[in-house]
């Protein structure tokens, strides 16, 4: 069995007398989209800076590709990371900044993927401008084109979508879905609980600097992991739902259809519907994580 | 390192703020010229750098010497610090420290290249000074050898003659080590940015410490405590100009300077290498 993209055993971070990071343990396997969830303050972007190098764990071990993570370490190569929000050297223009970080790596501009960074970016013209003139949507979307310049395996996204109006959010939730599709893994920070659910397979939940939860996006959810789904045709979907391997069981209730699901994502069983030529006219969850990570966290705090 | 080297003194040079200082690195040292000329003959006041400012009017290849007199003392300084105070630290304002150090760029080698950069642009700083000074003065005084007499300027015996090839030797002699001389400015600039994430409290810190350096050296009471201040040395260079001679003051302004700069670095890089980036 290979590696764990990602692996971190005991992993803890002292800032002076405060514990931002409390013996964590966790593991990303390859093609996981996995949400780090927690609220602000809760450890999040300390174990992200961690997992890039910009930080020295005070305890315990952190691997990425089965190699210890070190400050600046070869590995890095092969991640992609926007660690809070994008930041760019401001008195130069969007691609003179992709340039020039690129090349800072030792390699030549033109064995960067550029065309399709690009695409991502969707600047046009106004990759030519000082990056100083862009609004936080546009530093967020050259932010992207930034990291996909080296074809990354990990994606370690940091509230990806703050500062971000509805539209740009749903244009990059729709780019970290191509990228997963394209095989790659990611982890992902937010307190954006929905971003998260409708992103990721897997979550882990952080407070105070320690797990509270960490599984399938329809384990935390627990017994109310399952969706409510309403079709035109609720005898052909039973069956095409029940067919599918994460799916572990469907109920008729009502109009529609509950399913209960192992693992992976609700876009699955949408996916499978349309494909199927059904027209879906209902999906969602019978109960939202927002109600299980506030009763987790309700419950970490009466433990604590 | 190369293509590092490159990004670094592109991101350096392209700034406003570097057109604006070379702007001003060239009109300031031909003001200066004018006003040389515009002085003439008149009695000497006793100004810092008036002896060679009294002589500058004799030939074009004084006037170097005589502007970067004047602007090593202080407008050089806080062009300097600035330059070494905002090394690091501005790439950390600007958040994009995180995004060069997760390239991966190993962190000895970018602060080895963002120090080498200001280095340059120090060097480059000072000889602008001094061609502008040179273009200037050639323009409004010509070439020609220089008398310098005896006793007026603090010499102890007979005048003596400067052909135009000793001065150009001394002037570019000169500016090197006015370069040199802030070789202390730059790695506690470059150390005291890899403290901060504030480009402005960087600098400060820098251009304070030189202030602080030169308020304490003149302090004649400290004796020989003040032999070790980054700035003791700084003006030994122009007896090279006024008495004729090769001061030994010179050669310990080198070691001071050289002694800062490899303590102040190894602190910047040690600091540098071991610490957390929040920026």
């Amino acid at each position: 069995m290979s590696d764990p993209i990602v692996s971190t055993e005991g992993l803890c971070k002292r800032f002076g007398e405060v514990k931002a990071v409390d013996d964590v343990t966790f593991s990303v396997e390859r093609g996981q989209v996995y949400g780090l969830l927690g609220p602000n303050g809760a450890g999040k972007t300390t174990i992200l800076r961690m997992l890039t190098g910009l930080e020295r764990p005070t305890a315990g071990n952190l691997r990425l590709f089965g190699e210890p993570v070190t400050p600046s370490c070869a590995q890095l190569l092969r991640v992609g990371a926007m660690v809070e929000q994008a930041a760019f050297v401001p008195h130069l223009s969007g691609m003179l900044n992709l340039k020039l970080w690129w090349e800072a790596g030792g390699t030549s501009f033109a064995d960067a993927d550029l065309d399709n960074a690009l695409a991502v970016a969707g600047l046009d013209s106004a990759i030519d401008r000082k990056v100083r003139t862009y609004s936080q949507g546009m530093k967020q979307r050259l932010g992207f084109a930034r990291l996909l310049l080296s074809r990354p395996e990990l994606l370690i996204l940091d509230e990806p979508t703050n500062g971000l109006d509805p539209g740009e959010i749903r244009e990059i939730r729709e780019l970290i879905g191509r990228l997963t599709d394209d095989g790659a893994t990611v982890l992902l920070s937010s307190h954006h609980l929905n971003e998260v659910e409708q992103v990721c397979t897997h979550a882990l939940v952080i407070n105070h600097g320690r797990l509270v939860a960490d599984g399938t996006v329809s384990e935390l959810i627990g017994s109310s992991g399952a969706v409510y789904v309403e079709v035109d045709d609720r005898d052909r979907a039973q069956a095409i739902l029940a067919a599918l391997p994460s799916v572990s069981d469907v109920q008729q209730q009502g109009d529609g259809l509950v399913v209960h699901m192992r693992d992976g994502r609700r876009s699955d069983l949408a996916a499978a519907i349309t494909t199927a030529g059904l027209r879906l006219e209902t999906l969602m969850p019978t109960q939202q994580l927002e109600d299980a990570f506030l009763d987790l966290l309700a419950a970490q705090e009466v433990a604590s | 390192m190369i293509a590092l080297l490159r990004t670094e003194f592109v991101k350096a040079a392209r700034r406003t703020r570097t057109l604006i200082i070379a702007l001003a690195l060239v009109g300031l040292p031909t003001l200066i010229v004018v006003a040389i000329k515009a002085r003439g003959n008149r009695p000497d006041r006793g100004d810092r750098g008036e002896g060679l400012f009294r002589l500058a009017s004799q030939s074009g290849l004084l006037v170097p010497g005589a502007v970067l007199s004047v602007m090593s003392g202080f407008l050089l300084v806080v062009i300097a610090g600035s330059i070494a105070g905002d090394s690091v630290a501005s790439d950390a304002s600007w958040g994009n420290l995180r995004y060069v150090l997760m390239r991966p760029v190993s962190r000895g080698r970018l602060l080895a290249a963002k120090a080498s950069v200001a280095g340059v642009l120090i060097w480059a700083a000072t000889i602008l000074v001094a061609i502008a000074g040179l273009i200037a003065g050639i323009a409004l005084f010509g070439v020609h050898p220089v008398n310098v007499p005896g006793l007026s300027l603090g010499g102890t015996g007979a005048g003596f003659q400067l052909s135009t090839g000793a001065l150009v030797a001394r002037t570019a002699l000169g500016a090197a080590y006015v370069a040199f001389s802030f070789s202390a400015l730059l790695a506690m600039g470059t150390f005291f940015s890899t403290l901060t994430d504030t480009a402005t409290g960087a600098i400060g810190a820098t251009i304070g410490v030189y202030i602080v350096s030169e308020i304490l050296d003149s302090i004649s009471q400290l004796g020989v405590v003040r032999y070790g201040f980054p700035t003791h040395y700084s003006d030994a260079w122009t007896t090279m100009f006024t008495a004729n001679t090769f001061s030994h003051d010179m050669i310990a302004g080198v070691v001071v300077q050289a002694a800062y700069f490899v303590v102040f670095s190894a602190a910047a890089l040690w600091w540098f290498r071991t610490k957390d980036i929040r920026s």
